[in-house]
């Protein structure tokens, strides 16, 4: 059903159309199939939320939630600020959305164990996003991967939302890191530094003008 | 010309043309009274009854380089010998010199308001925005409404001045507007009546339109490709006023979106120009240099620092070099020199966050004007200086616009 809206939903964020509140329910409806079938559409999202800044009247705080905890799945791109810049002061200290806008602030400062409390503590928040948790581990393992060269598996199952160790050994393979006992080999990180060359092209064609004025 | 401080300052002050008001003798002591009793006596010198005269035969017959000289030579010139502090001649007065030429009165008009908004004290009143508005629209119905390409050709600094003044001029009426407790009851109906002057989607409408007509969305594309932009301008696009205004339309819309937070949309409208690259369309130093600030500053907002910091250092490093270029003419000068600190200061705060070299050139000016000093502050996590160095300078501009 994404798929098939997806087309819809493209014309009607073409040029000044963006701007029509008509277009208002059709895009809400698409947030919600978004949140339901895991599929993700920034562009249209945004587009909701313009809706919202421009016609404050139609303000829905639950599809604005919804909105947000979708951006929240694609960390570590910026799209939950891009959706933050377009709310105002009050909007953002309304409830739900202040809760959301912690999680974002401790996911982007990576206390992932905080953020598993959090989340745990309050489910019917992020129960309505298919594939949410999922979203967020794969947020934390492109960090985790990033940060570690070796680490301790109690301390990514933590990580990683306190998980068994059947969920723990899938998203090794699937990162491809390897046990050793009670360490992950993550990487080796040495490997990963590059080293930089720089070559200066300079053609006949860019020092002509300067040779010819020489004269 | 961009500084909004000067109406909060001058506002509601009493009117002061100095020399002028000395002339006539009794006052009712109501500035609006003294101000139309000042135009009624004023009289056109013959100097500039001649430079109408010739600036609308020039808009007639198309002479662009003429033109040119007239809008950034003479009309600056006659603004500083007869009209310091006070406004061109109205619109009746002129019209008589000029037969009534309908496309030159709107031209004349939008050049009349502009002068009122950067120089006159106290800023425009509401009527003179309502007016400055409503004859934006009828440029843009002149231009937009015609099934052919209409017959006017007008130098690229102007067109670039016009739809950036434009946007201005928008963003100006949102922060005037935002001011309820210096407003009498009358104003404020006024405004309530007339909300849709200066409306949001108005501005978009205008802009979009002029995009659209253009064709410059295909053009930039093709040109990216290394073809030929002709081949999809269609009959409009081809013109070199709609292209332009198109062209220039994309930035107007990049400071728009900057202004309403749309970070994403402010990129993306620019999403087939190359930013720092030269072209056919980068022959307004002005309007390069905006668009870099916004471009870097819109980077900043969405965290992409090391965007930002290489949006930054490129057009400095521009400016820079070609500093001496707009040096002689004043009034953008002033306007490029703000802008040029500002972005100083958005850099520091961008390589505080994002630690990285930059060229050395840049980095010395940075040491020179003392800013190491603030990114020292800001470097042991000085809250305040965050603040000093962002707002200051950039948050008078922004954001005011969404109070509404």
């Amino acid at each position: 059903m994404a798929e098939a809206m997806k087309q819809t939903v493209a014309t009607m964020l073409k040029g000044i159309e963006r701007y029509n509140p008509d277009n208002l329910p059709t895009l809400e409806r698409y947030v919600e199939v978004q949140s339901r079938e895991n599929a993700y559409d920034l562009e249209a999202n945004l587009a909701v939320l313009k809706l919202y800044q421009l016609n404050p009247q139609g303000f829905n705080i639950d599809i604005t939630s919804q909105i947000l905890l979708k951006a929240l799945t694609n960390f570590p791109h910026t799209d939950f600020i891009l959706c933050k810049c377009l709310l105002n002061e009050r909007q953002l200290s309304e409830e739900p959305i202040n809760q959301i806008m912690y999680l974002g602030d401790i996911l982007e400062q990576c206390d992932f164990q905080i953020f598993w409390k959090r989340v745990h503590s309050m489910p019917e928040l992020t129960q309505r996003i298919a594939g949410f948790l999922d979203s967020i581990r794969k947020f934390v393992c492109h960090v985790v991967g990033i940060t570690y060269q070796r680490v301790d598996r109690v301390h990514l199952a933590e990580l990683l939302g306190d998980v068994d160790d059947l969920t723990l050994k899938h998203w090794v393979k699937k990162y491809g890191w390897k046990e050793e006992g009670a360490l992950i080999f993550i990487a080796n990180q040495d490997e990963n530094i590059k080293t930089k060359n720089i070559n200066e092209k300079i053609d006949f064609d860019n020092v002509g003008a300067i040779m010819a004025s020489c004269h | 010309m961009y500084s909004s401080d000067d109406y909060e300052q001058g506002y509601n002050k009493d009117y002061d043309y100095n020399s002028y008001d000395t002339d006539f003798g009794a006052h009712s002591g109501d500035a609006t009274v003294d101000n139309d009793f000042n135009r009624q006596y004023f009289k056109m010198p013959e100097l500039v009854v001649k430079f109408l005269k010739y600036f609308c035969e020039c808009v007639r017959d198309r002479q662009v380089f003429e033109l040119q000289n007239l809008y950034e030579g003479s009309w600056p010139k006659l603004t500083e010998e007869f009209f310091e502090k006070r406004p061109w001649p109205e619109e009746t007065d002129v019209m008589t010199h000029v037969n009534k030429d309908p496309v030159f009165m709107i031209l004349y008009k939008e050049l009349y308001f502009r002068h009122i908004y950067a120089r006159i004290q106290g800023g425009p009143t509401l009527e003179q925005r309502f007016n400055s508005f409503y004859n934006y629209c009828d440029l843009f119905n002149y231009i937009l409404s015609e099934a052919e390409p209409v017959s006017l050709e007008l130098p690229e600094l102007w067109l670039w001045e016009l739809v950036d003044e434009f946007v201005y001029q928008f963003q100006s009426f949102a922060q005037y507007r935002a001011r309820l407790q210096k407003k009498t009851a009358q104003e404020l109906e006024n405004l309530n009546t007339h909300n849709k002057v200066w409306n949001v989607l108005c501005v978009l409408n205008v802009l979009h339109s002029l995009v659209d007509k253009s064709n410059i969305k295909q053009q930039l594309e093709v040109f990216a490709a290394g073809a030929e932009s002709d081949s999809v301008a269609g009959e409009f696009g081809r013109h070199s006023l709609y292209k332009m205004l198109g062209y220039f339309s994309l930035v107007g819309l990049l400071r728009l979106h900057s202004l309403l937070g749309d970070y994403y949309q402010a990129i993306k409208v620019l999403e087939n120009i190359e930013v720092h690259k030269k072209s056919q369309f980068a022959h307004v130093p002005a309007c390069q240099i905006s668009t870099s600030y916004y471009v870097g500053f819109a980077y900043m907002m969405m965290r992409r620092y090391s965007d930002a910091i290489r949006t930054f250092s490129s057009i400095l490093l521009f400016i820079q070099r070609t500093k001496q270029l707009f040096a002689s003419k004043s009034y953008q000068h002033d306007q490029i020199n703000k802008q040029t600190d500002q972005m100083y200061h958005l850099l520091a705060i961008c390589l505080v966050l994002h630690p990285q070299c930059i060229d050395e050139s840049i980095q010395q000016t940075l040491r020179e004007k003392n800013y190491h000093e603030k990114m020292y502050k800001m470097q042991y996590g000085d809250l305040q200086e965050f603040e000093n160095c962002f707002c200051t300078l950039v948050l008078n501009s922004f954001h005011l616009v969404l109070h509404r």
